[in-house]
C-alpha cells in the first residue's frame, strides 16, 4: 500500500493551504479531490474578497485560487483529481476511487477538508427543472459560461445569495426579487446595496411557496411569513421567473470525519455535525486534522488559514518543524483568523437580530437591513458619508465587517480604518482627494463613490464602481439611479476610468445636477441590454 | 431490518396539507411518509432511512438528510442536535459494486457487515 | 429563442472550452463544446429535463451541478445514471433523456427553432444577439 506523509482530502482553499504548509516544511503531501478541477469553489468566486491585505482582500477568489494552485505546484504537492475518497479507516488509511478502481493509501497524517453541501428548501414544485442551488448557478455561469435562466428569483439573502445574485446580473440575467424568510437581510449590507441600486427588490420576511409550471419553472409564488416562518394566507404574489435559485445556507460535509471515528458534535452555529477539534484543527483521532467548511461554515479566507495551521501542526508532529517554528507561524495565523472572524457578521453572530448599533455606536440602518439600501434617514450619521465639498470619496460602508483595503488604496491617506479592520472607515478631510479612483476599485463591497460639485453650471459628477457590460462611453446618455434603484434624474457619462490596479472594477463618472449628488449612485444607459 | 415499534401514541396520525411534497428526491419519499414513520416509532435519521430508503438513493442523503432531520425534529419536538448522530458510512459517495469488488480494499467487508447499528 | 451562452463577461476573460463538437440528444443532432459538462451544453441549448423519475415520472433537471444530487443523470452512450454535470462532452456522444433507468425520447422539446423546427446547434445559438 502506497504511503504518504500527509494525505489531504479536498483540494479547496482549506485543503490546498494545508498541503502547502505541510509541503513547505518538507513533507511528502498528496491531495485527493473528486472533481475534475482543483480549487473547490474558489474558481466560481469572481468577486473581490474581504479582509485585510494578509487575507488577500480585494483579490478575486478565482485569482486567489490560481495563486494557491501555483504555490502548491511549486512546493511539489501532488494533486490527484477525479479521485473520490470513499472512506477513512483505522491506521489512517483512505480508500480512493480513481478511474473505475478503488485503491487504499496510508498517511502518517490526514487532513479532511471536504467543504460543505448546500442546504435546500422544500416547497410545492421544488423538484421542477429550473429550481437550482446557488452553487449550480455559479457553476453554470462562472465556470461554463452558460446562463442558468433568464429571470431568476433568489431565495436567501445571506452573502451567498447576494453575491450570486450580483453575478447573475453580470452574466446578463435578470433578478427581479430576492426573498428571505428572516426579517433582516442576512449578508453584508454593501452586497445588498449593489443589487438594490441596480433595481433588485428585497423582500424580507418572505419566502417562496410554490414553483409554477408544467415540466419546468414558469413562475413562482412568494408569500410573507409570520414570526414562526409560516406563510401568511392572503399575502401570496405570483412573479414571472423561469428559474428559482436556492441560497439558504451550507452544511459541513463531515461524513468522512465521522467515518474515521472522530468525535462529532452538533453545533448549529457551525451549520450541523462537525468534528470536535482543538485550536490546531486536530480531531479526537491522533493524526487526523480537519479544516475549512467541513469543520464549521465560514468564509474561504478562514478556511485557508485553518488549513495552513493544520498543515504546519502536522509538520511539527512529524518533526519537520520545531515547536517554536510552529508556534511562531501559528500565532500569526491565529491573529489573522481572529481578525477575519470579528465584527457583526462573525461566525458566532449568525442569526442574531438584536444588534442595533455599530461598534462605534452609530445606529444600524433599518432600511439597509430590510430593503438593502440606505435611505435619507441614514444621511449625516456616518462620518464617511458626510460630503464637505470639492472632490471627495463618500463611503457607504455602515456595518462592522472585517475589511480595510480602502485605507491602503488611497495614496493620500484620505481614508482611515485603523488597526481594527472591522472599524468603519473614516475620512480625513484635511487630506486632499485627487479623484484617482483607486479606492473605488479597491472596495470589495463597491461602496465608495467619488463626488465632485465643481463642474460648474450647477452640475457635479458622481464616480461609481461599474462591473457590467457593455461599458458605457463618454457622452452616453442615461438615467442616474438612487440607492433604491429608482430614477433620480437624467445623467450622462463623463468618463470611464479603468486601470490594472482597479482589477476590472472600472469607475464610471456621470454628470448630474449638484442637487442629485447625494442620491445618484448608479447609472442606467439609455439603451440597456443587461437589465430593464 | 425492521424499525422498532415504539408507538405509545393514542391519538390518530394527523395529516398535513403538504404531506404529498417530495423530500427525498432520489427515492421519491414524501413528507407525509416521513411523518408517518416518526408517528409509527422511528426516532432517528437511521430508523427513517431503513424504513423509507430516504438517503439511500444515488445522492446518499446529500440533499435530504438535513430536511429529514428537520421533519423528525419538528414531529418529536426535539432539537436536531438531540436526535443522535447520523452515521457517516463508507462509501460516502456512490460507487459501482464492480469497482469495489475489483479493489480488494480492506475494511470494505467489515464495513458492509456492520450494517446494523 | 433559446440562447443561454454568455458572449462576453465583465470579469471573466473567457471560458475554457474545447472545439465545437456534434453529439446527439435524444437522437437529434446537437452541438456543444468538447470538455464542457454535458449538462452545460444542454442548458445552453435550452434543455431543462434530463430525466423522469422512476416512481411518479416527474421531470428533473440540473439541481446542484456539482455531482452531488444526481438529479441530472441521463443515459450516455447506453449507460444510465451518468451524472451529466460531471461528465465532459465528447464528439459523437449519444445522450438520451432517462426515464427510470432506461432511455426515453420525450416530446415536446423546447430547444427547437420555432421557425424551422430544427434542433438548435451551439453555432446557431452563439450567432444570436444577446
Amino acid at each position: 500500500m502506497k504511503r504518504y506523509e500527509v494525505i489531504v482530502i479536498g483540494a479547496g482553499p482549506a485543503g490546498l493551504s494545508a498541503a502547502c504548509a505541510a509541503a513547505e516544511a518538507g513533507l511528502e503531501t498528496v491531495v485527493f479531490d473528486e472533481n475534475a478541477r482543483p480549487g473547490g469553489q474558489l474558481f466560481k468566486q469572481i468577486h473581490k474578497f474581504f479582509g485585510s491585505r494578509e487575507h488577500q482582500a480585494r483579490v478575486r477568489g478565482v485569482r486567489i485560487g490560481e495563486n494557491l494552485l501555483k504555490r502548491a505546484d511549486e512546493l511539489g504537492v501532488k494533486t490527484v483529481l477525479g479521485a473520490t475518497v470513499l472512506g477513512v479507516y483505522e491506521q489512517k488509511e483512505v480508500a480512493v476511487r480513481t478511474e473505475g478502481e478503488v485503491r487504499s493509501y496510508r498517511g502518517d497524517a490526514i487532513v479532511i477538508a471536504t467543504g460543505a453541501s448546500e442546504n435546500m428548501l422544500t416547497f410545492d414544485g421544488w423538484t421542477l427543472p429550473g429550481v437550482i442551488g446557488a452553487g449550480a448557478a455559479q457553476t453554470l455561469m462562472n465556470m461554463h459560461g452558460v446562463r442558468p435562466g433568464a429571470r431568476v428569483l433568489m431565495v436567501g439573502s445571506g452573502n451567498v445569495g447576494l453575491v450570486v445574485s450580483f453575478q447573475l446580473l453580470q452574466a446578463g440575467c435578470e433578478v427581479p426579487i430576492v426573498v428571505d424568510a428572516a426579517p433582516r437581510i442576512g449578508g453584508y449590507g454593501v452586497h445588498a446595496s449593489k443589487l438594490a441600486r441596480a433595481g433588485v427588490e428585497f423582500r424580507t420576511s418572505h419566502t417562496v411557496v410554490k414553483a409554477i409550471g408544467a415540466g419546468r419553472v414558469e413562475g413562482a409564488v412568494i408569500a410573507e411569513v409570520d414570526g414562526s416562518f409560516a406563510p401568511i394566507p392572503g399575502t401570496e404574489e405570483t412573479i414571472d421567473v423561469d428559474t428559482i435559485c436556492i441560497a439558504v445556507g451550507l452544511s459541513p460535509m463531515s461524513q468522512l470525519a465521522d467515518n474515521a471515528g472522530c468525535e462529532m458534535e452538533y453545533d448549529s452555529a457551525k451549520g450541523g455535525y462537525v468534528p470536535t477539534l482543538n485550536d490546531e484543527g486536530l480531531s479526537s483521532v491522533p493524526g487526523i486534522y480537519c479544516a475549512g467548511d467541513m469543520a464549521g461554515i465560514e468564509e474561504a479566507s478562514s478556511a485557508m488559514i485553518q488549513g495552513s495551521i493544520a498543515g504546519a501542526a502536522i509538520a511539527r508532529d512529524l518533526g519537520y518543524l520545531t515547536p517554536d517554528e510552529f508556534g511562531e507561524r501559528a500565532e500569526r495565523w491565529r491573529r489573522s483568523l481572529d481578525g477575519i472572524r470579528s465584527g457583526m457578521f462573525a461566525p458566532g453572530m449568525k442569526g442574531r437580530t438584536d444588534i442595533t448599533n455599530t461598534d462605534e455606536g452609530y445606529p444600524l440602518s433599518a432600511s439597509l437591513l430590510a430593503r438593502g439600501f440606505l435611505d435619507g434617514a441614514d444621511d449625516g450619521i456616518f462620518p464617511s458619508m458626510i460630503y464637505s465639498g470639492g472632490m471627495r470619496p463618500i463611503i457607504e460602508c455602515t456595518q462592522n465587517i472585517p475589511c480595510d483595503p480602502c485605507q491602503d488604496a488611497c495614496p493620500r491617506g484620505c481614508i482611515v480604518v485603523g488597526e481594527d479592520i472591522t472599524d468603519l472607515p473614516r475620512l480625513d478631510i484635511g487630506k486632499k482627494c485627487t479623484g484617482c479612483a483607486l479606492c473605488v476599485g479597491a472596495c470589495s463591497g463597491q461602496a465608495i463613490f467619488l463626488i465632485d460639485d465643481s463642474l460648474g453650471d450647477g452640475y457635479g459628477t458622481v464616480g461609481l464602481p461599474y462591473e457590467f457590460l457593455p461599458l458605457p462611453s463618454p457622452g452616453d446618455p442615461g438615467k442616474a439611479l438612487g440607492r433604491d434603484g429608482e430614477v433620480v434624474c437624467d445623467a450622462s457619462v463623463v468618463e470611464v476610468r479603468d486601470s490594472k490596479a482597479m482589477d476590472k472594477t472600472p469607475m464610471l463618472v456621470m454628470k448630474v445636477p449638484v442637487s442629485a449628488l447625494g442620491r445618484a449612485r448608479f447609472f442606467r444607459p439609455a439603451e440597456n441590454k443587461n437589465y430593464a | 431490518m425492521s424499525v422498532m415499534i415504539r408507538r405509545k401514541n393514542d391519538s390518530p396520525f394527523a395529516p398535513q396539507p403538504d404531506d404529498g411534497m417530495t423530500v427525498c428526491r432520489c427515492e421519491e419519499v414524501t413528507k407525509g411518509e416521513i411523518r408517518r414513520a416518526v408517528y409509527d416509532g422511528a426516532r432517528t435519521f437511521g430508523e427513517v432511512k431503513r424504513r423509507l430508503r430516504t438517503g439511500m438513493g444515488l445522492c446518499q442523503g446529500q440533499t435530504c438528510q438535513r430536511l429529514v432531520l428537520a421533519i423528525i425534529s419538528r414531529e418529536l419536538g426535539k432539537s436536531v442536535g438531540d436526535l443522535g448522530k447520523v452515521t457517516g458510512r463508507m462509501p460516502v459517495r456512490p460507487v459501482l459494486m464492480e469497482e469495489l469488488s475489483r479493489s480488494g480494499v480492506e475494511g470494505m467487508e467489515s464495513e458492509g457487515a456492520e450494517h446494523h447499528e | 429563442m433559446i440562447n443561454n451562452r454568455i458572449k462576453e463577461h465583465p470579469i471573466i476573460a473567457g471560458f475554457d472550452k474545447g472545439p465545437e463538437v456534434k453529439f446527439t440528444y435524444d437522437g437529434r443532432e446537437a452541438a456543444g463544446f468538447e470538455g464542457e459538462p454535458i449538462a452545460a451544453a444542454l442548458r445552453a441549448l435550452g434543455v431543462m429535463t434530463h430525466r423522469y423519475t422512476v416512481g411518479s415520472g416527474e421531470p428533473r433537471g440540473i439541481f446542484c451541478a456539482i455531482g452531488r444530487c444526481t438529479d441530472c443523470v441521463m443515459v450516455v452512450d447506453g449507460v444510465p445514471n451518468v451524472r451529466t454535470c460531471m461528465t465532459p462532452l465528447r464528439a459523437g456522444m449519444d445522450v438520451r433523456t432517462q426515464a427510470g433507468l432506461a432511455a426515453k425520447t420525450p416530446t415536446p422539446f423546447e430547444g427547437l427553432d420555432p421557425e424551422t423546427g430544427a434542433f438548435l446547434s451551439a453555432e446557431a445559438v452563439s450567432d444570436e444577439a444577446i
